[in-house]
C-alpha cells in the first residue's frame, strides 16, 4: 500500500539548488552550523564559574 | 507617552487595519474567507506564519525571560527547522491534493468523522486558551502605558480585534502579517541599537556581552541531558521537533496559512523560509533582552516592573528596608561590574556575581512582600517607556499592539473554520455557501469573546511565552500522533486512531499532574502513546475482522 504522502505529485522543483532533497539537506546543515556558533558564542563569553 | 508616540501609534494602527481589509476586498465566498481562495504567494504566507508567532508575547516575554533566565530559551527553536523540512516533505503536500479546508477534514478522509471531531474539538479546547493568552499581552501592554487595569484594556483590544477579523477573513491577516513583519524586524534592530547606546560611555559592546556572559545570561546552549530541565539542547531538538512538528502539522491556525497557497512548492517554501529565519531572529529577540539586563546594570531598575504591583509594594510596612536593601545591592553590582571590566580577574568576577544574587535575592523578597506574579512580561516594556526617545516609544509599542492583534485574529479566524468546517458544516451539509459564510462570521465573534474570558488567566501564569507553550503541550502530542498514524501506518485504522487519542491525552496529562517531566517531552510522550495504542488496537480490531 503505498502512504498518503508518497503520492505522486504534480511536483514543481524548487527554485534553488535543483531538487527538494538538497534544500532539506541544506536547511539541516544550516541549523547544525548556528548550533555550533551559538555554542561558541556562549563559550567565549561565559567565564568558568568562580570558585 | 508623548504626543508624537500617541500620533505614530494610532496612525500605524489605522494603517495596518485598513491594509488588510483593503487587501482582502472580494473575499465573499467561504473560499476567500477562509482560504484566500489559494492564491497566496510563499513570501507572503512566510511572513505571516512568522508573525503570528513574532507577537507581543515574542517582545515582551520572551526578551524578559532572557532577562531573568538567559538565553537557553533559544534551544526550544532547534527542532523547528527539523519539523518545518519533515512538515514540507509530508503534510503540505497531503493537505493540498486533499483539497481541504482544514486538516481535521482529512482524518474524516483517512479514518472517520468521530476522529475528525474529537480532534477538532481538541484543537477548539487548545487554541481557544491559547488565544485569550495572546490577547492578554497586548493588554498588558496598555496598563502600563496608561495605568488602566488589565481586564479593561484586554476588552478594548478584543473588541477592536472581533471587529476586523469578522470583516476580513484570512487574506486580511495574511496581508496584515506582511507589512506588521518588515515592522518587526525594523523596531527589533532599533531597540537593540538603542539599549547599546544609552549605556555608559566606558562600556564597549564586548564589555556588555562580556557582563551578560559573566551573569549566566548567554547560556544559549546547554548540552547536558535533564529530564526536568525545560531548556537543553536535546529537549529543545527533539522535544522541540515534536512540539512544532504538532504545530505546524496539525494546529489549524498554521496549517490555514501554507493551504493557502498558490502551489504545494509555495507552501513549501513558506515552511522553509520559517525554517531559516525563526532560530536567528528568536536568537536575536533574545539577546536583546540580556542587552536590557546590561542597561539595568547601569540605570537603577524599578524594584518590580509590573507598576501596579510596584505602588502596591511602596505601601507595605516593609517597603523601606527592602528599598534601601535594593539601592545597595544595585549600586554594589554597578561598582561591580565596573571593576570587573577593567580588571578581569577572577576576585572582581567573584564580587560581581555575588552582587547579582543579592539584587535577584531582594526581588525575590519583594514580590513575596506586594503579594506580585512573576515580573517577567514587564521587563522591556519597562525599558521602553522610560528609557528609549518620544517617537521611537509609540513606533515600538505600534509593532507590539499590531502584531498581537494579527495573531489572535489569525488564531479566531481557525476557531471559526473548525467549528463551522469540521462541526456544523457536516450536520447541515447542503446549505448554501453564503449561509456558511454567515456562519463564520458569527464562529469568529463567538470565538473572539472566548478569548476574552480566559484572557485574564494570563496574569496568574508567569511568563506568557511558555504558559502559551504549556497549554499548547498539553495537547499536541495527541493531534500529532493521529496525524502520524494517518499518514505513516497504512494499517490504522479508525477505531485504533480515535481511542489512541484518548490514551495520549490520559498520558499527558497524567504526566502534567504526576510528574515533574518537563513539558516539551509532553508532546513526544503523548505522540509515542497514540501511535503505540493505535496501532495496536488497529491490529486486534484488523484481526477481530479477519475471524
Amino acid at each position: 500500500m503505498k502512504l498518503p504522502y508518497q503520492a505522486q505529485a504534480d511536483e514543481e522543483p524548487p527554485p534553488f539548488l535543483g531538487t527538494w532533497e538538497r534544500v532539506y539537506g541544506a536547511i539541516v546543515i544550516y541549523l547544525a552550523m548556528l548550533i555550533v556558533l551559538f555554542y561558541a558564542f556562549s563559550a567565549i563569553f561565559t567565564p568558568p564559574p568562580s570558585k | 507617552m508623548t504626543l508624537l508616540d500617541w500620533i505614530v501609534l494610532a496612525g500605524w494602527l489605522l494603517f495596518s487595519v485598513s491594509y488588510g481589509l483593503y487587501r482582502a476586498r472580494g473575499s465573499q465566498s467561504t473560499h476567500g474567507y477562509l482560504l484566500a481562495g489559494k492564491t497566496m504567494p510563499w513570501y507572503a504566507i512566510g511572513l505571516s506564519i512568522m508573525a503570528t508567532q513574532a507577537s507581543a508575547i515574542t517582545f515582551i516575554s520572551t526578551t524578559g525571560l532572557s532577562y531573568v533566565d538567559g538565553m537557553r530559551f533559544v534551544q526550544f527553536y532547534f527542532g523547528l527547522p527539523l519539523a518545518m523540512v519533515l512538515i514540507s516533505m509530508t503534510a503540505a503536500p497531503i493537505f493540498h491534493r486533499a483539497n481541504v479546508y482544514t486538516a481535521y477534514e482529512y482524518l474524516e478522509k483517512r479514518f472517520d468523522r468521530r476522529t475528525r471531531r474529537l480532534v477538532s474539538v481538541i484543537f477548539l479546547i487548545q487554541r481557544g486558551l491559547g488565544a485569550g493568552l495572546a490577547l492578554y499581552a497586548p493588554a498588558v501592554v496598555l496598563s502600563v502605558i496608561l495605568g488602566w487595569p488589565e481586564h479593561i484594556t484586554t476588552f478594548v483590544i478584543g473588541a477592536l480585534v472581533i471587529s476586523y477579523t469578522t470583516m476580513g477573513g484570512v487574506k486580511a491577516i495574511t496581508w496584515s502579517d506582511v507589512q506588521q513583519m518588515v515592522l518587526i524586524f525594523s523596531g527589533l534592530i532599533l531597540a537593540l541599537i538603542m539599549a547599546l547606546s544609552l549605556m555608559p560611555k566606558e562600556v564597549s559592546f564586548l564589555d556588555a556581552v562580556s557582563l551578560a556572559g559573566a551573569a549566566g545570561r548567554l547560556n544559549a546552549v546547554v548540552t547536558k541531558f535533564d529530564w526536568n530541565d525545560r531548556y537543553n539542547l536535546w529537549s529543545g531538538l527533539i522535544g522541540g521537533m515534536f512540539l512544532a512538528l504538532a504545530y505546524f502539522g496539525t494546529d489549524q491556525s498554521q496549517v490555514q496559512r501554507y493551504l493557502t497557497g498558490r502551489s504545494i512548492a509555495q507552501s513549501r517554501l513558506s515552511l522553509l523560509f520559517n525554517a531559516a529565519a525563526k532560530v536567528p531572529m528568536q536568537f536575536f529577540i533574545l539577546f536583546i533582552g540580556t542587552m536590557v539586563f546590561v542597561f539595568f546594570i547601569f540605570e537603577r531598575p524599578p524594584v518590580l516592573f509590573q507598576p501596579v504591583d510596584e505602588r502596591r509594594l511602596e505601601t507595605t510596612s516593609g517597603y523601606d528596608n527592602i528599598q534601601t536593601r535594593f539601592e545597595a545591592a544595585h549600586e554594589k553590582r554597578r561598582a561591580n561590574a565596573l571593576s570587573w571590566i577593567r580588571a578581569r580577574d577572577s576576585q572582581s568576577l567573584a564580587n560581581y556575581r555575588e552582587a547579582q544574587r543579592e539584587m535577584d535575592s531582594v526581588r525575590e523578597d519583594a514580590r513575596k512582600l506586594a503579594g506580585a506574579a512573576p515580573d517577567t512580561n514587564y521587563i522591556f516594556l519597562s525599558f521602553v517607556i522610560h528609557h528609549l526617545p518620544s517617537g521611537v516609544v509609540g513606533l515600538v509599542i505600534a509593532v507590539i499592539f499590531a502584531a498581537s492583534m494579527s495573531v489572535v485574529s489569525g488564531e479566531v479566524n481557525s476557531l471559526a473554520t473548525v467549528s463551522v468546517m469540521d462541526l456544523y458544516r457536516p450536520l447541515k451539509p447542503n446549505a448554501p455557501d453564503k449561509h456558511y459564510l454567515a456562519a463564520s462570521r458569527l464562529a469568529t465573534v463567538f470565538w473572539g469573546a472566548y478569548a476574552l474570558s480566559f484572557a485574564g488567566l494570563g496574569r496568574h501564569l508567569g511568563s506568557l511565552i511558555e504558559a502559551v507553550n504549556i497549554v499548547g503541550s498539553l495537547f499536541y502530542g495527541g493531534m500529532l500522533g493521529v496525524f502520524v498514524l494517518a499518514f505513516f501506518v497504512p494499517r490504522a485504522r479508525a477505531r485504533g486512531a480515535f481511542f489512541g487519542v484518548i490514551a495520549g491525552e490520559a498520558a499527558i496529562f497524567y504526566c502534567f499532574f504526576f510528574t515533574k517531566i518537563s513539558f516539551l517531552w509532553y508532546n513526544v510522550i503523548g505522540c509515542m502513546v497514540v501511535i503505540s495504542a493505535g496501532t495496536l488496537l488497529s491490529l486486534r480490531a484488523g484481526a477481530e475482522g479477519s475471524n
